[in-house]
């Protein structure tokens, strides 16, 4: 019997293939997942030709590190040229101050080839000075980090498998074609199963390849030696991190809104439910945040993401620090909750009415 | 009469005015809207923000009743522009999940069962029917937004007295304009993406999507490109934005005023031109 299920499996994953991958309906699934990859290529690419543009600068004009170290704040604007010579581009404003006089601000940018230095007059004495320095990948690394657990696993992997998951069964309700699996000699349970794995590679593919991709795209802009170090240490650990913990996303929420299409004729409201209960985790008290899939995601993250600075400090006080979970601890407990939620639907699956009408 | 005698005639009875002929939309889908018991629960969960504001309006000017309770009324938090900027923010959230709730089922379903047509052959124009159905969503998001936060002015103006309305009155206006903004944008993106999607549960999910979604990709634009040009996707931040200025709430914005106007307009000028290009009373099926 095992053997007969595990083939009609197959085959509803197979059939199941092309509606997931290449629907229509679904392809907005791709540029949420992808859209991230090109804005770390657009970045890299900008890195790259402003570090070119720099060294071409600073060997065009060679400034010496000791002149930038004596420019100091209160010096007029001839002085710091006749120490830099002329800066490589400058913008000058006026504006008029509450008094009536005109007054000046003027911005000059100087280069050693490496660093960026901004220099701020105004009215021709040095006010304040900006160093930029180039990129260094534990930064990267960092803002990857952040970006990968505030943008793509709460709202890309959220949102693309409720679109992808949610369209397994109410899709096929639009479609009018659900009567077709249910008139096969196949259990409901058979078929739930199928479709979940349908989903799952569906996600798994789109999602991960999107991980590695931006994982890629971030690394581009970095030269070969400091590539090949960052490899031969935490790199393929870090890779292999955010790899499964995007696989283990989309198993979790894919169970969830499996579930949620088969349960809610509009399953908007519980989904928004779902994305209000995981955006307000970091809020929540520590027996609370337990409850939620994004407390296990993060405590998977290899590098715990910086907090946001612009969140005001009054909000900013009711973030309750917990300790992060166990990684066994945390797999344990997505696969649990995913293996609870796939019977629960297996329970609903096998009382499924169809009622075409009320979509 | 016999089935053969009753032949196309044309109607004879009185007919609506045509300046009013949209409000008919707007009376058949309230009727059906109000059948959900959820959005009634919804719709009084909203007024629990308005109603504790409405108490601490009139607490803070019970004279006895702070002495009671051993606090100054000086030392009570004012009612003013960033007051009201709160007020803005919260029924601003809460507006947006009723749009996200109501929102989609508007134009959705009768694009999707062919009805547009049916619409349309009457005397009925398609100005007329997405003014009819964008009143649906101004009118409840009206309910919640700004309506409740004039009553708000108006107690605190009969508790503070002349004085206090006289020199806060640009309050008033600034609660009016900066939650019709608000309602106008949400009702023109509800109306666009139902009509564009034509399938009410994705509707509602893009609905989410575009407000979380551009929001989260904003934040991610910032965070590794080091600017400020995500901000022109996140919708909320932009209206904030607005908000922050007509309250005279100083801020630290990532977005000019200027930038802010311009984002909200691309925005409607977008709906709009979705909605000029899907509301027709034809269709061309591949």
């Amino acid at each position: 019997m095992m053997k007969l299920w595990c083939r009609q499996i197959v085959s509803v994953v197979r059939l199941e293939m092309k509606k997931t991958f290449f629907c229509k309906r679904g392809l907005w699934v791709y540029l949420l997942a992808f859209a991230p990859v090109v804005l770390y290529m657009v970045n890299s690419v900008h890195i790259t030709r402003q570090r070119r543009h720099l060294a071409q600068i600073g060997a065009e004009h060679p400034v010496s590190q000791a002149a930038f170290n004596n420019i100091k704040t209160g010096l007029s604007r001839e002085n710091v040229v006749a120490k830099l010579g002329e800066p490589y581009w400058q913008r000058t404003r006026y504006h008029h101050g509450s008094d009536g006089r005109k007054r000046s601000f003027v911005l000059y940018k100087y280069t050693d080839g490496k660093n960026d230095f901004m220099y701020h007059f105004e009215d021709d004495k040095l006010t304040w000075i900006n160093r930029r320095d180039p990129e260094k990948l534990a930064e990267s690394q960092l803002i990857f980090a952040t970006s990968f657990q505030f943008y793509f696993l709460r709202l890309a992997v959220f949102f693309g498998c409720v679109g992808i998951f949610v369209n397994l069964f109410r899709g096929e309700m639009l479609d009018k074609s659900l009567h077709f699996y249910m008139l096969t000699p196949m259990r409901r349970e058979v078929l739930l199963a199928g479709k979940y794995f349908a989903g799952l590679l569906a996600t798994v593919v789109i999602f991960t390849s999107s991980t590695a991709l931006q994982w890629w795209a971030m690394l581009w802009q970095f030269e070969r030696p400091v590539i090949v170090e960052f490899l031969a240490g935490p790199g393929p650990t870090q890779f292999a991190a955010y790899l499964g913990v995007t696989a283990l996303a989309c198993v979790g929420y894919g169970s969830i809104f499996l579930a949620v299409g088969l349960i809610f004729r509009n399953p908007v409201i519980p989904a928004a439910v779902v994305l209000l209960w995981e955006s307000a985790n970091p809020f929540l008290p520590p027996l609370l945040k337990k409850t939620s899939m994004i407390y296990y995601l993060q405590s998977l993250c290899p590098v715990t993401a910086a907090p946001d600075k612009n969140m005001p400090p009054l909000i900013n006080l009711l973030i309750s620090p917990t300790e992060p979970a166990a990684t066994l601890a945390a797999v344990t407990c997505i696969v649990l909750l995913t293996l609870l939620v796939l019977v629960l639907a297996s329970r609903v699956a096998r009382k499924l009415e169809i009622n075409y009408g009320t979509d | 009469m016999a089935v053969y005698k009753q032949t196309y005639k044309g109607y004879s009875g009185t007919r609506t005015t045509p300046w009013l002929r949209f409000f008919i939309l707007s009376r058949y889908s309230y009727a059906r809207l109000f059948q959900s018991k959820f959005l009634v629960l919804f719709l009084a969960a909203c007024m629990f923000y308005p109603l504790g504001c409405a108490i601490f309006i009139y607490l803070s000017h019970n004279i006895p009743l702070l002495t009671a309770l051993r606090l100054q009324s000086g030392g009570m938090p004012p009612i003013d522009g960033a007051f009201f900027n709160v007020y803005c923010v919260v029924q601003g959230g809460l507006a947006f999940l009723l749009t996200v709730l109501v929102g989609p089922s508007l134009v959705a379903p009768d694009l999707a069962n062919g009805g547009m047509s049916l619409y349309l052959s009457r005397p009925f124009s398609r100005t007329q029917y997405v003014a009819g159905k964008m009143t649906i969503l101004l009118l409840l998001l009206s309910l919640i937004t700004w309506i409740p936060g004039m009553l708000l002015f108006l107690i605190k103006a009969g508790c503070a007295g002349w004085d206090w309305t006289r020199v806060h009155a640009w309050l008033a206006g600034s609660i009016v304009l900066g939650l019709w903004i608000w309602i106008v944008v949400l009702s023109l993106i509800a109306l666009a993406l139902s009509a564009w999607v034509k399938w009410k549960v994705a509707a509602g999910a893009l609905i989410l999507g575009v407000f979380f979604a551009g929001a989260g990709f904003g934040a991610a634009i910032n965070n590794v490109t080091g600017t400020h040009y995500g901000a022109f996707i996140d919708l909320m931040k932009v209206v904030r934005t607005v908000w922050s200025d007509l309250f005279r709430n100083s801020s630290a914005a990532d977005l000019s005023l200027t930038q802010a106007w311009t984002v909200l307009g691309v925005t409607c000028g977008l709906c709009l031109w979705l909605l000029a290009k899907r509301i027709r009373a034809f269709e061309v099926v591949k």
